[in-house]
C-alpha cells in the first residue's frame, strides 16, 4: 500500500528555501494537472458535450446495456476466483517455511510483467478453432474463444496475482502468533483462520479486491484479443467504447467511458480510504503499546 | 573554546520545550546535560548545533554571536544518537565526507584527505574497518565512526547527543571511560546528553541538570549529588527515601531524629538515601521502628525494604560485609535512625 | 534441509496444492503452450517472421517510446514522491490519491480521452499544433499515453524510502557542512536509487506490453507508429497464428529478463537501506 502522509514539521537545516519549495510545489501539481485532472476531466465534458438527454441515451441503449452486463458478470466471476487463491497462496508462503518460495512469488507476479495482448494470445492458442484443445471443443460444441469463458479466462489471468500480493506482505508482516496461540487454546484449524487471521488481514483483502475489481472491469488488450468484438454478445465496457469510438459515436464513446471513469474514481475512494483506516489502526496500535511506558 | 547560551528559549506548538536557559560553557569542558526525557536537553544541544533556531535568545561561540549562524558555518561536531553513517558509504568514506564537500578552494588534497582521514581511524582504533559499510559494524564500532567523521572537520565543539544510548551496559562503560580519555587528549569542548545520572557523573566534568526546559542545578558531579539543589536534583541523582514532618522552630524530625530546616515554612520534606540510614537491633527513643519485609542481593552491596508504623516501605542499603556481620533476615524487628538527609519546604 | 520446516499450524498441504494447481492452470500451462506452439516454426521461419522489417520498426517505437515515457517519469515521479513527502500544500491527499488514476481508469478510457485531448483541434493540441508539434497519430503521443499509463510507479517506490529517510542522515551532513544541494547529491539521491531505477524498470516493462492506451493515439502508421503489441493483433486477424505466436515469444523473453532485473534491483534495494532478511 502506499506510504501515508506524515506530516512532522521538519528542522530549518532539512528542508529547502520557501521559493525552491513553491517552485517544486508548483511543477510537481502542474504535471498531476497535465497529466491526470485534464485527462480526466475531458471524459466527462465530452460525454456531456451533446447534454444530459444524449448521454442518458447512449447509456441505456441495448448494446451498452449488454456490455455492461457483462462486464458486471465478467468481474463477478473472476474477482472471487483470484480472492480465493489469494488467500491460499498467501497462507502457505506467509505461514510456512518451505523451499523454492521466492521462485513461487515471483510466478505469481509474472502475469503483471506479461503485455496484456500476449495474455489474450495464449488462451487462443489453447483453446481456439487452430488451438490445442479447438477440434476437442468444437466437436463438443463448446465455445471458449469468442465467447464469455474466453473473456473471464483472460480477465483472470491479468488480475490473477492483485489479492495474493497484498496479503503476502501483510500475513508475513503478523507472523503467525496469533494462530499458534488459537491452536493451544483449542481452536481447530478452520476456526483458527475464520476467527483470527481472516479478521488480521481483512482490510488487505479488501485492498487487494478493490484493484482486482477495477482491472477487471476496466481489462481492454487481453479480452480485446478473447472477445471477437461480437455486438450484444462478447463486447465488455471498455470494448464497446473502442467501437463507439471507431465509429465516430464521440457522445456514446465518452458516455460509455465516463461509467469507466466513475468507477475508477470510486476505486480511488476507496482504496484511500481502506488505506487511511489501516494506517490509522497501525498508528493507535503503535500508541497503546507505548502508553504504560 | 567558551560558548554562552543567553536566555534561550523554544516552543513547539502547546510545548516550552526550553524556557530562558542560561550557560556558560568553558573551553575545553566536558560537560554532561543531564534530565528525564522531555526535560529540553536534546533540544538545547540541537539549539547550540544551530540544528534548531531558538525562538528567544543569543547564543555566544567564543564571545561572537551565532545565533543565526547556519549549522553548515558553525563548525560543530554532531554525534546522533542512532549514529546517523551514511549507509551506502564505506567507513573511510563517511569520516572523509566532511572533508569532501569543503568548497574547492579550502577543500584538502586526496592525498591529506586520506592521511586525515586514517589518523582519525586510528585515534578512534579502528583503522582495519575503513573499507566496510556501517551494516556490517557493531554499534559500538559505528559510535566511534560517528565520532571520529564528527572530528574530521576538526569542530571548535562537540556535540554528542545520548551517545552510548543505544549500546548494552557493558560497551557502554567501556566507552564511557574512552570518550573520557579522549577528551583530556584532545581538550576539545564537549557537551553530552544523557538521561543516566551514573553516566553523567563518571565521565563529565560538570553537569547540567535539566528539568522542563529549565537548568535545576549545574555543577561538578561532587557539588550535584552531594549538595543537591532542588528536591528535583536530589530525587534525579538517586534513590531516595521520603519522609513528610512539621516544622517546630527551625527543626524538622524524622522518628526522633532532629534535622535543621531553616528555608522551610510550616511543613518540610526530608530526603534521604538508602545507604545513609543506620540500622539497630535494640529499640531506641530517637529511632524510627519497623519489620524488615524483603532482602535483595545486589552483588557488593544488599537492599533491605523495611515497613515502619509510619510509612509504606523504606529502603535500606548496607555493604554485604555488615550483611553478614548482622545477618538481617525477613520479620526481625529493627530501628532506623537517618544519618545525613536534606530537608525542603513541602 | 528438509522441503518444509515443521509448523503446527494446519493447511500446507492443501493451500499450496490449491496453489499450485491454479498457478499452472490459468498461467504456466498456457504460457507454456504458447512456447511450445513457437516450435512449430522452423528457425528460419521463426526468424522471418520476427526480423521483419516492419516488426522491427515496432520494436524501435515500442521500446523508445517506453524509455522516454519511463525516463520522464524518473524525474516526474521523483519530484512528486519529494513534495508530497516533504512539502504540506493544501489538497495533498487527493493529490495523492490521485497518483493512482492510471491504475484505476480503464486503459481505453486514458487512451480516447488522450487522443480527444491532442488531436489538432483538442484542448491541449490546438496549443502545440501553431507550435508545429504534433502529438495525437505521432510517435509522440505514443509517449504521452505510456507516461500516463505508467506514472504511479516511481512515485510509489520512491515515496516510502523517502518517508522512511531519516532526518538525522541530512543534519548529520549539514554539521558537516555539506550544502543543501550536495546534501542532495551525496546523501539523499544515493538512497533513492534503488528505488528509483526499481521504479524506472517498472515503469518501462509496463509500457512494452501495453496496448489499449496507446493504439487510439498512434495512429497506428506502419514503420512510424505501430507498437509490438499491436502486430501480435494485427497477424491474428490475419489468421497467421504462428507470426503471432512468434512475436509473443519475444515479448515473453523480454517480460522475462525485465522480471529477472526487477528482482534484482529489488534486491539490491534492500541491501542498500541495510534492511535485511
Amino acid at each position: 500500500m502506499a506510504g501515508a502522509i506524515n506530516n512532522t514539521p521538519r528542522s530549518v537545516v532539512t528542508t529547502e528555501s520557501r521559493p525552491v519549495r513553491y517552485l517544486l510545489t508548483g511543477l510537481a501539481l502542474l504535471f498531476v494537472g497535465l497529466f491526470l485532472v485534464i485527462p480526466l476531466l475531458s471524459v466527462f465534458v465530452e460525454a456531456l458535450r451533446q447534454g444530459w438527454k444524449l448521454y442518458l441515451a447512449a447509456l441505456v441503449e441495448p448494446d451498452a446495456l449488454s456490455a455492461i452486463k457483462l462486464t458486471l458478470l465478467v468481474a463477478v466471476i473472476s474477482v472471487p476466483l483470484n480472492l480465493v487463491f489469494g488467500v491460499a497462496a498467501a497462507w502457505a508462503i506467509a505461514k510456512f517455511e518451505f523451499r523454492g518460495k521466492s521462485l513461487l512469488i515471483t510466478l505469481i507476479d509474472l502475469p503483471f510483467s506479461v503485455s496484456p495482448v500476449v495474455a489474450g494470445l495464449i488462451y487462443v492458442l489453447l483453446f481456439g478453432a487452430q488451438g490445442w484443445w479447438g477440434p476437442w471443443l468444437s466437436d463438443n460444441d463448446v465455445k471458449v474463444i469468442f465467447a464469455v469463458p474466453g473473456i473471464v479466462l483472460a480477465t483472470v489471468f491479468v488480475t490473477f496475482p492483485f489479492v495474493a500480493r497484498e496479503l503476502i506482505p501483510l500475513m508475513e508482516a503478523q507472523g503467525s502468533d496469533e494462530e499458534q496461540a488459537a491452536m493451544v487454546l483449542g481452536a481447530s484449524g478452520w476456526q483458527t483462520f475464520w476467527r483470527v487471521t481472516l479478521p488480521n488481514i481483512k482490510w488487505g483483502l479488501l485492498y487487494g479486491v478493490i484493484l482486482a475489481n477495477a482491472r477487471a472491469m476496466g481489462e481492454f488488450g487481453a479480452v480485446s484479443v478473447v472477445s471477437g468484438h461480437i455486438r450484444g454478445l462478447t463486447n465488455t465496457v471498455p470494448l464497446h467504447v473502442e467501437i463507439l469510438y471507431n465509429e465516430y459515436n464521440f457522445v456514446g464513446a465518452f458516455a460509455c467511458a465516463s461509467i469507466l471513469a466513475l468507477l475508477a474514481l470510486v476505486t480511488l475512494a476507496a482504496k484511500s480510504y481502506v488505506e487511511w483506516r489501516s494506517a490509522r489502526l497501525a498508528l493507535e496500535d503503535q500508541r497503546n503499546a507505548l502508553n504504560d511506558q | 573554546m567558551s560558548i554562552e547560551i543567553k536566555q534561550i528559549s523554544k516552543r513547539f506548538g502547546q510545548f516550552q520545550a526550553l524556557n530562558d536557559i542560561n550557560l556558560d560553557i568553558q573551553g575545553g569542558e566536558l560537560l554532561a546535560l543531564l534530565g528525564p526525557s522531555g526535560c529540553g536537553k536534546t533540544t538545547l544541544l540541537r539549539v547550540i548545533a544551530g540544528l534548531e533556531t531558538p525562538d528567544a535568545g543569543q547564543i555566544l561561540f567564543h564571545g561572537e554571536d551565532a545565533t543565526d549562524t547556519h549549522v553548515r558555518e558553525r563548525q560543530v561536531g554532531f554525534v546522533f544518537q542512532h549514529y546517523a553513517l551514511f549507509r551506502h558509504m564505506t567507513v573511510f568514506e563517511n569520516v572523509a565526507f566532511g572533508l569532501r564537500v569543503r568548497p574547492k578552494k579550502t577543500r584538502p588534497s586526496e592525498e591529506a584527505i586520506k592521511k586525515k582521514v586514517h589518523e582519525l581511524l586510528e585515534l578512534v582504533q579502528l583503522d582495519w574497518l575503513a573499507d566496510r559499510y556501517p551494516a556490517q559494524l557493531s554499534g559500538g564500532q559505528r559510535q566511534r565512526i560517528a565520532l571520529a567523521r564528527a572530528l574530521a572537520v576538526e569542530p571548535r565543539v562537540l556535540l554528542l547527543d545520548e551517545p552510548f544510548g543505544a549500546l548494552d551496559t557493558k560497551v557502554r562503560k567501556e566507552l564511557r571511560r574512552w570518550l573520557r580519555r579522549l577528551h583530556d587528549e584532545m581538550h576539545i569542548t564537549s557537551v553530552f546528553v544523557t538521561h543516566d545520572q551514573e553516566e553523567a557523573l563518571e565521565v563529565a566534568d560538570r553537569v547540567v541538570v535539566m528539568n522542563k526546559g529549565r537548568i535545576e542545578q549545574s555543577g561538578t558531579p561532587a557539588e550535584v549529588y552531594d549538595a543537591p539543589a532542588t528536591p528535583f536534583v536530589y530525587q534525579f541523582l538517586g534513590d531516595v527515601n521520603l519522609f513528610h514532618s512539621r516544622v517546630h522552630e527551625g527543626w524538622a524530625e524524622v522518628g526522633g531524629t532532629r534535622f535543621a530546616a531553616p528555608e522551610a515554612g510550616d511543613k518540610a520534606v526530608i530526603y534521604v538515601r538508602p545507604h545513609e540510614i543506620d540500622l539497630a537491633r535494640n529499640a531506641s527513643n530517637d529511632a524510627l521502628a519497623g519489620i524488615v519485609t524483603h532482602v535483595r542481593l545486589l552483588g557488593a552491596t544488599v537492599r533491605l525494604e523495611v515497613k515502619t508504623d509510619a510509612h509504606e516501605a523504606l529502603e535500606v542499603e548496607l555493604t554485604r560485609e555488615r550483611y553478614q556481620a548482622e545477618r538481617w533476615a525477613v520479620g526481625d524487628a529493627v530501628w532506623l535512625t537517618p544519618r545525613e538527609a536534606r530537608v525542603y519546604g513541602a | 534441509m528438509a522441503f518444509k520446516q515443521h509448523s503446527v499450524l494446519p493447511g500446507f498441504g492443501l493451500s499450496l496444492g490449491y496453489t499450485l494447481l491454479y498457478l499452472s492452470i490459468i498461467v504456466l500451462l498456457p504460457l507454456t503452450a504458447l512456447v511450445v506452439k513457437s516450435s512449430d516454426l522452423t528457425w528460419p521461419a521463426f526468424w522471418a517472421a520476427v526480423a521483419d522489417p516492419r516488426v522491427i520498426a515496432t520494436y524501435k517505437v515500442t521500446f523508445g517510446a517506453s524509455a522516454l515515457a519511463a525516463t520522464l517519469n524518473l524525474f516526474a515521479g521523483l519530484l512528486l514522491a519529494w513534495v508530497l513527502v516533504r512539502y504540506p500544500f493544501p489538497g495533498k491527499r487527493l493529490i495523492d490519491a490521485l497518483v493512482d488514476l492510471p491504475f484505476a481508469l480503464p486503459t481505453a478510457v486514458a487512451g480516447i480521452a488522450l487522443a480527444t485531448l491532442y488531436a489538432p483541434n483538442g484542448w491541449l493540441g490546438q496549443y502545440l499544433e501553431p507550435l508545429g508539434i504534433k502529438v495525437a497519430f505521432t510517435p509522440l503521443g505514443i509517449v504521452v499515453a505510456l507516461t500516463f499509463v505508467t506514472l504511479p510507479f516511481v512515485v510509489r517506490t520512491v515515496q516510502p524510502v523517502l518517508q522512511d529517510l531519516e532526518h538525522e542522515l541530512e543534519e548529520a551532513a549539514a554539521s558537516l557542512g555539506a550544502t543543501r544541494w550536495q546534501i542532495f547529491w551525496k546523501v539523499i539521491l544515493p538512497m533513492l536509487l534503488p528505488a528509483l531505477l526499481t521504479g524506472f524498470a517498472l515503469a518501462f516493462a509496463r509500457a512494452v506490453g501495453e496496448y489499449g492506451s496507446v493504439i487510439f493515439i498512434a495512429g497506428n502508421m506502419p514503420f512510424v507508429s505501430e507498437i509490438t503489441p499491436l502486430m501480435i493483433i494485427s497477424k491474428l486477424e490475419q489468421y497467421d497464428y504462428l507470426g503471432a505466436t512468434a512475436i509473443a515469444v519475444v515479448m515473453l523473453g523480454v517480460s522475462f529478463a525485465l522480471l529477472f532485473i526487477i528482482n534484482g534491483l529489488q534486491w539490491w534495494s534492500a541491501k542498500r537501506l541495510g534492511r535485511r532478511k
